[in-house]
């Protein structure tokens, strides 16, 4: 999977257009072989930009900053990336005529020792859902699957799951690059903060993050993507996406198959109700 | 396992937490203002007697409850939540607890994954004229909690130093 050359092309041709004031793409580091995002703001930039299954982050996550606000953007998305896109045209944080989107029909991106992803080996949507242009051959679409590794915690004892889950949160260290990095969290002032409470304000243990990863994850529930932007960013490297991919689970198998970021429109599991919902385990 | 066989309370998610002699569970109500409230209110007036371990908050709706009120009750007294509304059907607001009914399903599982027992946050639907089903819910749930013993996890004060 490499379309390099496509995309510049195409950026190259947009800017010639004048189609555009802002193209959000991948670029090497410039010290191994894995790419940063990068902003590219004219025509003689073009050569900086990469696209090749080392393009791991989440671009969607620049249309919430300033460096795009209220610009002509455009920008590569692939099918996870489309999902979250898809989300913030549903929420009203982008409009979709400032955008121009290249989507990627996509095989899947590998991590820094060279090993396929694993949302990418159990991916439902490989081929971007929203786009102006496709690079690639499309999939056909995958079935749902429960994680493996969710299998085997789930499967645990509740003394075995509570403690693994003390060690992930006590080696938390509280920088929120998760929340930062997360292309769907863009209030700008968020309740984990807590800037006028002591009690949690400044606090860097494993309470404190405790309060951070749950309310951040049960904020995230039904609208996660499974993009593990998160991840990519934890400096403590925490499997975050424990938590989302088993709030996925519980709303896809309850809440009559929801999947978010689908279909443009589709608001999150919260958003919306259906009197078949259960109701079993309320007294 | 000792402690088990003297007949202590231990916490269920880490046994090695004895419960002190005569310990009482602590459990937070967040209850509805238009039923729940109004019911828990009419078990009063009609002198029914209920295990004075319920502290009551009271919300506008069930939908007011954000998960993170039971994060927030569970990391620092609580050793378990109740939240209860209207009936399905019956909301105020004509549809917020079904909406609040999807938020608890997600948080009581959520939380059960990270390692508390289910029982630990409990959800009921009351209605104003249902004194005596008061009553019964939390003689419940205070009964269910006393069996799980002291909850321990993540709690704010011991990491305050």
């Amino acid at each position: 999977m490499d379309y390099t050359k496509q995309i510049q092309e195409i950026v190259a041709k947009l800017f010639a257009e004048d189609k555009i004031d802002v193209f959000a793409g991948y670029r090497m580091t410039g010290f191994d072989e894995n790419q940063v995002p990068v902003l590219i703001q004219s025509s003689g930039e073009v050569s900086r930009l990469v696209f090749n299954d080392k393009s791991v982050f989440n671009l969607c996550n620049y249309l919430k900053y300033d460096h795009t606000r209220n610009k002509r953007v455009g920008l590569v998305v692939k099918g996870c990336d489309s999902r979250s896109l898809n989300l913030l045209l549903t929420e009203g944080q982008v409009k979709r005529e400032r955008l121009y989107i290249v989507g990627i029909a996509c095989d899947g991106v590998v991590d820094e020792q060279g090993n396929k992803m694993q949302n990418c080996e159990e991916c439902m949507f490989p081929d971007a859902l929203v786009y102006d242009e496709l690079l690639g051959t499309q999939h056909p679409e995958g079935k749902y699957k429960v994680n493996s590794d969710i299998k085997e915690l789930a499967s645990k004892g509740l003394v075995e799951r509570r403690a693994y889950f003390e060690e992930i949160f006590e080696s938390c260290i509280r920088c929120n690059a998760c929340r930062h990095s997360c292309p769907l969290c863009y209030c700008t002032k968020c309740c984990i903060d807590q800037e006028t409470s002591k009690l949690y304000n400044g606090a860097n243990n494993t309470s404190s993050a405790f309060h951070a990863l749950m309310t951040w994850s049960l904020h995230l529930a039904g609208r996660c993507v499974d993009c593990r932007n998160c991840e990519k960013a934890c400096p403590s490297h925490l499997p975050l996406h424990l938590l989302h991919k088993w709030n996925e689970r519980v709303i896809y198998e309850n809440f009559q198959e929801h999947l978010s970021g689908v279909k443009e429109g589709d608001r999150g599991a919260f958003y919306k109700y259906s009197l078949q919902d259960p109701d079993d385990f309320i007294m | 396992m000792e402690a088990v066989a003297n007949n202590q309370l231990v916490s269920i998610e880490k046994p090695e937490i004895v419960a002190p002699p005569n310990w009482e569970p602590v459990i937070i109500g967040i209850l509805c203002n238009w039923c729940s409230y109004a019911g828990s209110d009419l078990t009063g007036t009609s002198r029914i007697q209920y295990p004075p371990n319920i502290r009551i908050i009271r919300v506008p709706c069930s939908s007011r409850v954000d998960p993170w009120f039971l994060i927030k009750s569970l990391q620092t007294t609580a050793d378990g939540v109740l939240v209860s509304g209207c009936h399905p059907g019956d909301c105020h607001y004509i549809t917020g607890n079904y909406f609040a009914r999807r938020r608890f399903l997600v948080t009581k599982k959520l939380l059960s994954f990270v390692g508390f027992h289910e029982d630990r946050v409990q959800f009921s639907w009351v209605s104003a004229a249902e004194g005596p089903k008061f009553a019964k819910v939390v003689a419940k749930v205070t009964e269910d909690i006393k069996k799980l013993g002291p909850l321990h996890l993540y709690k704010k004060e011991n990491f305050d130093k």
